[in-house]
């Protein structure tokens, strides 16, 4: 490789130092660092994948791109972790925190993570959120990140 | 019927003691070492000639480490099992593939875990291969990823008390165990459910116990098992793979309260011609109780709908329970070698020789790492159910 080539690389793994996984998602994180939820679809069959992936296995298509979707869905499932594991340790402090795999139907049904924001009335498998975007911080290792909120109609809706 | 099935057999088992994490006498090289050779012994075997080595989840200590201290004569087969825990009785079966296509004769499936060989185990057990949407999100450990899971297994209908009495089981049988962790440490209703929470639904006793230890079996050929000292513990059948591979990663895997086993299980069924009401005792891979509990109906054991009337410590506890588990205590209970004791265990039904035995067990069933992206499972079996 050549001394820009290789620059490039260590910019790169500095900027999204995590490197496990499929990896594929760089437009996810790309996307929201400009306050926009972007999920990635094949160009070629419309297929939406998640996770984000270099291939579109139904058509064989070696494109991806990243269409703008509203960040609203259901809570897939969730749960709250009370302990501070030892690769997330930034957020000992606010142990007990709950984190929702939201499925978002405008997606193809993909379930993204992401941290609760605010109240955590009415929460349950089922239960409608919508996303809001974060700066990065060190709580998200860098990156910029969707929290999901729990809707407040529903909410008022399971009161009653 | 498969052609592994029952060719080959499980003629040794070795067992280092369990050391509470971080604290082994010996470096994870000697464990595994210590392990494959009080196998041989217990085959009948000289450790010169095991010429295959077969291991899953990244270990680290592979065949050319291990040869010059086993002095191996002719090393002519190894083999690595993908994915972590849900890949053991799949490399089970790689030995058993390479001593029927005739690539080696004597083969070990062994795991060996030490934390002084570098990270805490539960991260070491990850491999390095949590993606970015976890870790960003506040997700770092099996504990989490698997208590979504179980999470959405419990909306779906599957009562909450079947994991405490996977716990209880895995407790109860322990007490017979001397050499598990948790002997001497009974675990009744109350302490479970006042224990801390880890990470909702799971309890402090809904999750396994690292330890640092190394399992080791040996086998052969079923012809050349009928001349060695112990009972054969036959193979009959030990798939691997995937259900709805297509988007099985980062919590996008369907069905999601699954363990993943529905193609493996039908498989293993398949090839093995029994049905889970021929199996005599589970082994049942439990990194967390209610991944065991998604595992036993993944493999028809009980559905969603009947889970709570058959899994119940009562049903679940040996020698009279109806599906006794995990009877050295499992990974809860007897401690976490990354799975593989449950192996041992397996074997040791088949024998007779179990602490907790079932009596005239003849078929002994092994699950994998529940959950994970791609999972295996063994059905052993004595001569009689051959």
């Amino acid at each position: 490789m050549s001394d820009e080539a290789v620059q490039a690389v260590a910019k790169a793994v500095e900027r999204r130092p995590i490197l496990g996984g499929v990896a594929a998602d760089e437009g996810y994180w790309a996307a929201l660092e400009t306050g926009e939820f972007r999920m990635p679809r094949c160009p070629d069959c419309g297929t939406w994948r998640w996770p984000a992936h270099y291939r579109c296995g139904h058509c064989g298509g070696w494109e991806q791109e990243w269409a703008p979707v509203e960040p609203v869905g259901t809570v897939y499932s969730w749960t709250r972790s009370h302990y501070a594991f030892d690769r997330t340790q930034e957020r000992a402090e606010d142990v007990p925190y709950v984190v929702v795999l939201a499925e978002i139907p405008a997606a193809g049904g993909a379930r993204v993570l992401g941290v609760l924001a605010g109240s955590e009335d009415g929460l349950r498998v089922g239960a409608p959120v919508s996303g809001t975007i974060e700066a990065p911080s060190a709580k998200s290792k860098g990156y910029p990140s969707i929290r999901w909120s729990l809707d407040t109609a529903a909410r008022s809706e399971e009161a009653s | 019927m498969s052609a592994l099935r029952g060719a080959t057999a499980v003629v040794g088992i070795g067992q280092t003691p369990l050391y509470k994490r971080g604290t082994s006498p010996d470096p994870e090289l000697k464990l595994c070492l210590r392990a494959i050779v009080a196998a041989c012994e217990d085959a009948g075997i000289d450790p010169r000639d095991v010429d295959g080595f077969v291991s899953y989840g990244l270990d680290k200590n592979d065949p050319p480490k291990l040869a010059a201290g086993l002095g191996t004569r002719e090393l002519r087969f190894s083999a690595m099992n993908w994915t972590h825990g849900g890949g053991i009785p799949g490399a089970v079966g790689l030995a058993a593939a390479g001593i029927v296509a005739g690539q080696a004769d004597v083969v070990v499936v062994y795991r060996a875990i030490a934390e002084s060989a570098g990270q805490r185990l539960r991260v070491a057990v990850a491999q390095d291969d949590t993606a970015a949407q976890y870790l960003v999100n506040g997700i770092d450990g099996p504990a989490q990823m698997c208590a979504m899971r179980t999470q959405r297994l419990l909306a779906e209908g599957v009562p909450r008390e079947t994991l405490r009495a996977m716990a209880m089981a895995s407790y109860q049988h322990a007490q017979n165990n001397p050499d598990a962790v948790a002997y001497g440490r009974p675990l009744d209703e109350a302490a479970y459910d006042s224990s801390r929470w880890i990470s909702e639904p799971y309890h402090l006793f809904d999750c396994s116990r690292e330890s640092d230890a190394a399992v080791a079996v040996v086998l052969v050929s079923a012809e050349r098992a009928r001349d060695l000292r112990q009972k054969p513990a036959y193979l009959l059948s030990s798939p691997t793979g995937a259900t709805g591979a297509a988007a099985g990663l980062e919590e996008n895997h369907t069905p999601y309260g699954s363990a993943n086993f529905g193609s493996v299980a039908r498989r293993l069924w398949s090839e093995s011609g029994y049905g889970p009401s021929d199996v005599d005792v589970v082994q049942v891979y439990e990194n967390m109780t209610g991944m065991g509990v998604a595992a036993l109906i993944d493999h028809g054991f009980c559905t969603p709908e009947t889970a709570g009337e058959v899994l119940t410590l009562k049903n679940l506890t040996a020698p009279d329970g109806g599906l006794p588990v995990n009877t050295s205590g499992g990974n809860l209970a007897e401690g976490f070698i990354h799975g593989m004791s449950l192996v041992a265990e397996a074997v040791r039904q088949i024998r007779g020789t179990s602490c907790n035995q079932v009596p005239g067990a003849g078929l002994s069933l092994m699950t994998g790492g529940p959950g994970d992206p791609l999972v295996s499972s063994a059905l052993f079996a004595s001569d009689s159910r051959l």
